[in-house]
Formats: structure tokens, sequence, C-alpha cells
């Protein structure tokens, strides 16, 4: 028996709530994405993420996807020697773009149908998942943070460190398989 | 409050009327004030209505729900995700618009009527006909009052009038949130801006009239230096201890002590705005520091007699300091704690009573009568309480030992400090975490609450860190007030021809991520490049708490004038009116417009052209957000901390959307490109370097001189630069001719936006407002 209960116990939400996925179907999941939109939030150099080397982890998820990079201006420097798509925004204002149904994406090529969350202050990324869950239902998020974000379409569950640390190897481990 | 009489066609007898509208104003006592009424004296919800829907067309609220569900009426509550609407018709739109309606009506609600019991105790000790009075180099004494209201105040009766306006009409947008009332999300925040004006007005009120009367300073840039901090207040005597904003019960105490000749053999110390104010009325005053101090100061049990006000007083105060043998003075109708009323009673009986123990908290709401109590009481309670004052360090810490790594507190900390695990180490025998712990944290005691083992976790935090509070003195300058007019005059021209690059004001409460460290930096950097630097509340408090490499606070470092390059502080929460207030005066005495009742015009006047931006990087409280709204409808634009995403509501603009920057001429009513300028009225961003990059892009305002708009640009591309690392990708959209460009970059820019497709735009007299075009005329 367990309960999907959020990081922050206060964040309690309902009835719509985020589908728990292991590590390896978060990866599987992220496969089915078309065109995916990653959303790093300005917390990414923070102890835990450099731990794990995240800044190392999303380049890897968006090359192998041909994803699209929208980065926290404060850590955009982390992400100097990425080569691939990329984008310094504000998170805030990237959302709201996502939830206008007309926005073509930060190239014109076409609205994102994924957007992946990592690397921001908890209750602040709760928020931003919130907005695209009230405002473009349609629109698929994904948190692959340590700790379970409810109002993602799709997030882990809360992991100890080292849970996390083996769970992030194994989903690019079926991402790039 | 104009009445307006319309008629369309009326015959009668020999009279026939056509096309008849008539406006009467409110009727005020004749002044020799010569400056016309404008069209908007005392103005209603709907007066204003068409200014606010012209920035909310350019600025749409973007929403942030804190909760899936409605929980406002029988109905409910009633899940709006995704769309849904609740049983009563509303959707989450509407439902967000009325949150952040009532956000704004609570802390515009709090603010008047600490305006009003203020004014009624200053009326009562000094009289209805005391005069306002700034000093003599502000003769705009009430800027915000006169552009909203029409009315030119002269003495202290003459609010009386301004506080009524704010309480009926605070009546009116309340009444508005209610079921079955308002239901559109853009008119809620058109109501939302009418709070936050409101706001605005009632803190002006508030401050004019106890600078006043009270003999704060008036405008001095070289105020004294008041020493802030947790280690400030002596121990060796007895010690009273204020709380909260409403200086009128501390200064009896002040008053009281002088009068008795006990001034100095009683430690007057205070938390939050209370201290800020008693610290401008008397050198002696000492202040423990910002709202994140209040508990923790308590619990150190320092205080013999503690004296709550209103507003950001703490819910659990009158238990802790009860709990450590404080004796408290509850001392306003808006906080009165279920404690008994003895405002009635006689002095030495209540003294008694509190001395022995048989009451240890009680309500006086006479703040004369809480000035000779208090004292009294306190110098009793002293020797009766020397054990009980500071930290058992040993025994608290030990406490830790019943850790068991649940981590329950980090998860519940507010800033997602990792409370749990310093905890567990101090519990092997290593403190070290503890100690960093504490200058990050916010002293809410969230994590007290929830640990399962009962472990005290923030007094274990203070406990641990007892030599940094010992230690932790600053020197901050007392709030100075009103900005004077000549000031305004020097700096009016170089603020609006861009020339001095932005005024940056910080403001807001303590829930910051990372200590207050950021709050520091950011201003010293503001400082350092030369922008105008104001603070108020607790922002400036926490701004004192930090010193440079050579042991100096920044107001040690920069001068207090309000000039390029210095650092002003200007009070309490109150004060912050007063930064509204000097953009104003641009408007009146650098330009020259009128004031008087003339608000839309004013406000399109600051948002073209004065580089004003305001900081709420630990923004709490329901007053803040009333504040920034307020601002909002000023034309400044705010912005907030990662923590202010909780308010729910952004108001962002759209870069790339070519018609929202189109304003007109008003030379010749063309509509002419602007470029983002500002590109956002309110946003959160998530750390202290896009804060800065944030503020330095958002002084940007489409009637910048060519020179102006250099610097501001050589400003927003150094910081760019140094923080990010690259030049900014927006840059072409902030480049009107090659004039604008930073002569010694001017080749590589003119590369890196011909690039993005830049051709050179016009700079007009820019004005949202068609009737403004041709000079109004």
């Amino acid at each position: 028996m367990s309960k999907a209960i959020a990081w922050d116990e206060a964040e309690v939400r309902g009835p719509k709530t985020a589908y728990i996925l292991t590590p390896e179907n978060c990866g599987k999941m992220l496969r089915r994405a078309k065109r995916l939109l990653i959303i790093v939030g300005g917390n990414i150099l923070d102890d835990e993420y450099t731990k794990v080397g995240m800044v190392n982890i999303i380049e890897r998820i968006a090359n192998k996807l041909g994803a699209t990079l929208a980065i926290s201006p404060g850590v955009f420097r982390a992400f100097q020697n990425y080569n691939g798509t990329k984008y310094m925004v504000n998170v805030e204002s990237v959302v709201e773009r996502l939830l206008d149904a007309h926005w073509m994406g930060f190239d014109g090529g076409g609205k994102y149908d994924f957007i992946l969350f990592v690397g921001g202050l908890y209750p602040f990324q709760s928020m931003m998942l919130s907005s695209l869950k009230h405002f473009a239902p349609t629109l698929r998020t994904i948190s692959i943070e340590r700790y379970y974000h409810p109002n993602a379409t799709f997030s882990l569950e809360n992991l100890s460190f080292e849970k996390w640390r083996e769970g992030l190897e194994a989903l690019l481990k079926a991402l790039e398989a | 409050m104009a009445t307006r009489i319309k008629i369309k066609e009326l015959e009668s007898g020999g009279l026939k009327i056509k096309g008849l509208e008539l406006t009467v104003g409110r009727v005020t006592e004749f002044d020799e004030w010569a400056e016309p009424m404008g069209p908007t004296p005392y103005p209603t919800l709907m007066d204003l209505r068409a200014w606010d829907l012209k920035l909310l067309e350019r600025y749409p609220p973007f929403y942030s729900p804190l909760s899936d569900f409605c929980e406002f009426c029988t109905y409910g509550k009633c899940d709006l995700t995704a769309g849904k609407r609740g049983a009563c018709g509303i959707d989450m739109a509407g439902h967000m618009g009325k949150w952040v309606l009532l956000q704004t009506v609570m802390g515009a609600a709090a603010h008047t009527t600490h305006a009003h019991h203020l004014l009624n105790f200053l009326i009562k000790q000094y009289g209805a006909d005391h005069p306002i009075d700034l000093g003599s180099e502000v003769e705009i004494e009430a800027p915000i009052t006169r552009l909203i209201t029409g009315i030119r105040p002269k003495k202290l009766s003459d609010l009386l009038d301004v506080v009524n306006y704010l309480e009926g009409q605070i009546t009116h947008l309340l009444s508005a949130t209610a079921t079955g009332q308002e239901q559109n999300y853009l008119d809620y925040e058109s109501k939302a801006l009418h709070a936050g004006m409101l706001d605005i007005l009632a803190l002006e009120v508030a401050d004019i009239a106890q600078i006043s009367a009270l003999g704060f300073p008036k405008g001095d840039a070289e105020t004294p230096f008041i020493e802030v901090g947790m280690g400030v207040v002596e121990r060796n005597k007895p010690v009273i201890l204020c709380i909260g904003h409403n200086v009128a019960p501390g200064s009896e105490v002040i008053n009281y002590l002088d009068e008795s000749g006990l001034y100095g053999k009683v430690e007057v110390a205070g938390v939050c705005c209370t201290a800020s104010d008693l610290a401008r009325l008397s050198k002696g005053a000492k202040i423990v520091g910002p709202i994140s101090r209040q508990l923790r100061f308590i619990r150190m049990g320092i205080a013999d007699v503690v004296i709550v006000d209103q507003e950001c007083v703490r819910a659990d105060v009158i238990e802790e300091a009860m709990r450590v043998g404080s004796r408290v003075i509850a001392t306003s109708d808006q906080l009165v704690g279920g404690l008994p009323n003895y405002t009635n009673v006689d002095d030495d009986i209540v003294v008694s009573k509190l001395v022995s123990g048989e009451e240890l908290a009680v309500v006086i709401q006479d703040p004369v009568k809480v000035g000779r109590v208090a004292v009294k009481a306190a110098q009793l309670i002293y020797p009766l309480r020397l054990n009980q004052k500071g930290y058992n360090r040993n025994e608290i810490v030990s406490k830790a030992s019943a850790c068991t790594l649940c981590l329950s507190c980090t998860k519940n900390c507010p800033i997602g400090i990792n409370v749990g695990l310093a905890v567990n180490m101090a519990k092997r025998g290593d403190q070290s975490l503890l100690l960093e712990v504490f200058d990050e944290c916010l002293g809410c005691a969230r994590c007290d609450a929830s640990c399962p083992e009962d472990i005290p976790v923030l007094s274990v935090i203070d406990a641990a860190s007892e030599d940094k509070i010992k230690n932790e003195r600053f020197k901050i300058r007392a709030g100075r007030g009103p900005i004077k007019d000549t000031e305004i005059r020097k700096v009016g021209r170089p603020i609006v021809m861009g020339e001095i690059p932005g005024v940056i004001a910080f403001a807001g409460c303590s829930n910051y991520p990372g200590g207050n460290i950021a709050v520091a930096k950011m201003a010293d950097e503001f400082a350092k490049r030369n922008y105008i630097v104001v603070a108020a509340g607790c922002a400036a408090l926490d701004i004192a708490r930090y010193k440079d490499e050579n042991g100096q606070t920044l107001y040690e470092k920069y001068p207090g004038a309000f000039d390029a390059g210095c650092i002003v502080n200007l009070g309490p929460c109150v004060s912050n009116a007063h930064a509204v207030g000097a953009v104003v005066k641009i408007a009146s005495l650098f330009a020259r417009r009128n004031l008087r009742g003339n608000f839309e015009e004013i406000a399109d006047y600051i948002l073209n052209r004065i580089g004003a931006v305001a900081i709420a990087w630990g923004a709490q409280h329901q007053k803040a957000m009333s504040i920034a709204t307020g601002a909002n409808r000023f034309g400044i634009p705010v912005i907030l901390g990662p923590q202010g995403v909780k308010y729910r509501r952004a108001y962002l603009g759209r870069s790339e959307d070519y018609d929202r920057w189109l304003v007109y001429n008003a030379k010749d009513g063309r509509m002419v490109y602007v470029g983002p300028t500002p590109e956002h009225l309110l946003c959160v961003v998530e750390t202290m370097e896009e804060a800065m990059v944030t503020a330095a892009k958002l002084v940007m305002r489409p009637n910048d001189t060519p020179k102006g708009r250099m610097i501001k640009l050589s400003n927003y591309i150094s910081l760019h630069r140094q923080f990010y690392g690259t030049f900014p990708e927006d840059l072409h959209l902030f480049v009107r001719d090659e004039n604008d460009l930073p002569i010694t970059m001017k080749d590589e820019i003119l590369t890196l936006i011909k690039q993005k497709g830049w051709k050179p735009t016009e700079t007009p007299d820019p004005t949202l407002l068609s009737r403004m075009i041709f000079g109004g005329r």
C-alpha cells in the first residue's frame, strides 16, 4: 500500500493529480514526446542536482530527443557548452506562452506536446505546473525531481537520494536503449 | 466622490434640455490652492477602470492556482480544475481574480485601519488642528493624497476625510468578492488595482500624520545611525519589546521614560515596523530586526514586557512570550488575543497583577496607559526573571538527540532548507550545519510543528548559534520619511531623461530563499552603478544586516540622499508611500503636470517616462501584495522573489507581441511602436541574478533620451554579461536608433541586432491616453 503525498505535505491537490511513474517508465514516456520542451529551473546548480550531474543528464535527454531547453537565466551559464537548441528565459514567461494555444514555440516550428520540469524551487515549480494543469490541460507535463509533484501529469514518487540517483540512470538507459 | 447627472433629452414647459451632463464634485472647504481639479477626485470603483483595462490588455494576468478548489460557499467545495466551473458558475480565472482581490483588500484594510487608529490617537494627543508639516523643503506634503483625492491636507483632521473615503471604498471592494457579485477576472483585477492604490494612499496618510505629530525626521539624508540586530539589546536592564506596526504605544513608553527620568534605564526595542518607527522617534531605541527575528527573540526570553500592536504579529507570540515568563500587553482592537481587558482598570492594579503573574497578558487600549504600565511592570518583573533570559545552550541542543532523520522538518521548511540533516548532524556532535541554517532560516518554526519527536527545532538552531546572535550588531540610518522637493528638482530631469539609470525600490518582507544577503547584495550592486536605491519595511532592515569586506553596512557605505549612488532608508512599511510619492512628485515638479485628482494622467506619465522599479524579494504578507498591486496601477513594475509565486498572479507582457507596444505619439496622435518598455508589470524571478538583470531591463521607458537609453542599455548589457555571460538576446527590442548604443560596444551590438532584423524606430512623446494627444487640447 502506498499513498502519493507531495514533498511539501501541505501541497494537497485533487482530484487530478500526477500519475506516479518509475524512472524507467519516465524514460519510455519521454520517448513518446514529439516536441519536448525541458524547463530548467533556477536551482539546478544546488547541491543535490550537482551530485547527480543533472546538467549532464538534461543535456543527454535533450540530445537524445532533440528537445529544446528553456533555461532560467540565473543558471544559463551551466549550459554554455551545450550546442543543442537552448533559450534563456524567465520560467514564468515561458509557462505563460505555453498557455496560449496559438504559440508555436521559440522557433515557430509548432507547439510543444510534452514539458519536462527540473531544477526549480519546489513550491515555485509546483505553481508553474499548476498553471499548466489548469489552463493548458491538454499539455502533458512530467517531473523528474526527487520529490512527487502532484500538479504534473507524470511524476516520480518521493525517493531517497540514492534511489533517485539510480533512477535517473535507469531513466537514461530506458531513453537511450 | 463625484455625483454625475446625465439628461439625454428633456422638454418641460418652455425648457428644453438636450445632452446635458453635469458632474457635482465633493464639497470641500475653500482652499487657495490654484491647481485645477482633475477628472477623478476620490475615484470610485469604476472611475479608473478604463486605465486598468489598458494595463491589463498589455499585461494580462497570469494565474498559478495554489488550490484546485473553491471553498467560499456551501455549494462547495467545488473542483475548478482544467476548465470546470463551480456550482455558482465561477471558473478558475474568476476564482483567482477573486483571491487576488481579497488579498489586496486585506492589505489595504490593514493599512487603512492602522492609519485610522494612529490618526485618532494623534488627534487626541496633539489636536485636530495640528498642522501637516513635513519640513520647509517639502512643499508637496502629500503627493498621493493630492493625486487621488484632490485635497491638500493641512491639518490632522483633514486626513480623517481621506480615511473615511478609504473605508467606504474598501467596503465596496470586499462586497464585490461575495458570491453572486463580480464574476469577470479582469474586473476583479481592476478592483484589485483599486485596492492597491487605496493601500498606498493609506500608507501616506499614516506616515505623514506620524511624521508631523511625533517629530520624526522630515526628509533628512543624514539621519542618525541606529543599532539593529539580536545582539544589540542590553540584557542587564529591564527590556520592553514592541512588535507590530503602530508606534503609538511604543512612543508613549518612550514619553513616559522621559517624563519620569528613567530614559536609558529601561531598554526599548522593537521588531518589524514598530521598531523602525521607534528608531525615528528616539536614537536610544533598538531594532531587533525584521519579522524573521520575532519568534526567535521572544523565545530567548530577554523581553520582560512585550507590547503587541497590529499587523505582522505572529499568531503564537502571546503564547510563546508567556511560556518564557514575559508579560504581554495587547494594544489594538485588531489583535486582542483572547485576553482580559484592563483598559479601564487602575494602573497599580494592572501592574500588580502582571508582576505577581496573576495575569500574564492583558489588553490595554490606551497608548498612554500602556506607556506607564509597561515601564512600571518591566522594572518590577526584571529582577524576578533573570534566570529566564537567554538559552541554556547545552540543554536545548541536546534535544536534537531525539532526531530520527525523518526529514519532516525539511519537507515543511517553506524555503526547502535541509533542517533535518542539520539537526541530525548535531545529534552526532556536529553543529556546523545548524550555524549555516541559522543564516538562511525564516524563523517561522514550521519545523517545530512538524517534528514527530517534539524537538523545538528553531530553538535548537538558535541555541547552537548563540555566539552569532550575541554578535549580531549592525547599523542602519533611521527612516528619513519623505523625499525633499529640492532633491526631486535635482534628479527629476536626469531620471526622466534616463541619465540616472533608474530608481530601484526594495520593499516587502523576509520570506527569502537563501537568507537576507541577496537583498543587500542587490542594493549594493545598484548603488555602485549609480541607480537611486530606496528601501522600506523589513527589506530596509535586511539591507542593514550585512557588512561588506570593510565591515561596513550599506547605510554606512553609501549616503542617504535621494540621488544617484545612494541608499535611502525611507522607514517602515508605511514609508513605501514616499517611494511612490517621489515619482509622483517628479511628474509634478519636473514635468509640471497637475496632480490634483488627476490619477490616470500621472500614472500614464510614470509608466511611459520614469524608470522606477520595485523589488520585493521576500514578499510574504497580503500587504506586500497590495502595495505591489498599487504600485502597478501607478505604472511602476514590481519584481517578486520565487516565493512571490504564491500570490498566484503576475502581470506579464510579451516582448514579441508588436501590437502591445504601440503608444500614441502625443504630438500628432499617430500610433508608434516603442518596444517592450517596460516588459512586465509584475513578475516572479528565481534568482538574485535574474532579479538584477530584470530590474535593469524594466527601468527602460519609451521616453528615454538617446543618452539615457544608452546608459540604461549599458547597465543591462553589463549585468547580463556579468551574471549570464552573454549579450542579451532581446537587445534589438530596446535599441531605437544607433544613438542609443553604448559607444564602446556600438559595432559589436549593431552586428548582433542586425542579425535579428533590427530596424530603427522613432521616439515619440508617449502616452496610452488618447485624450493626451496634442497635450490634451
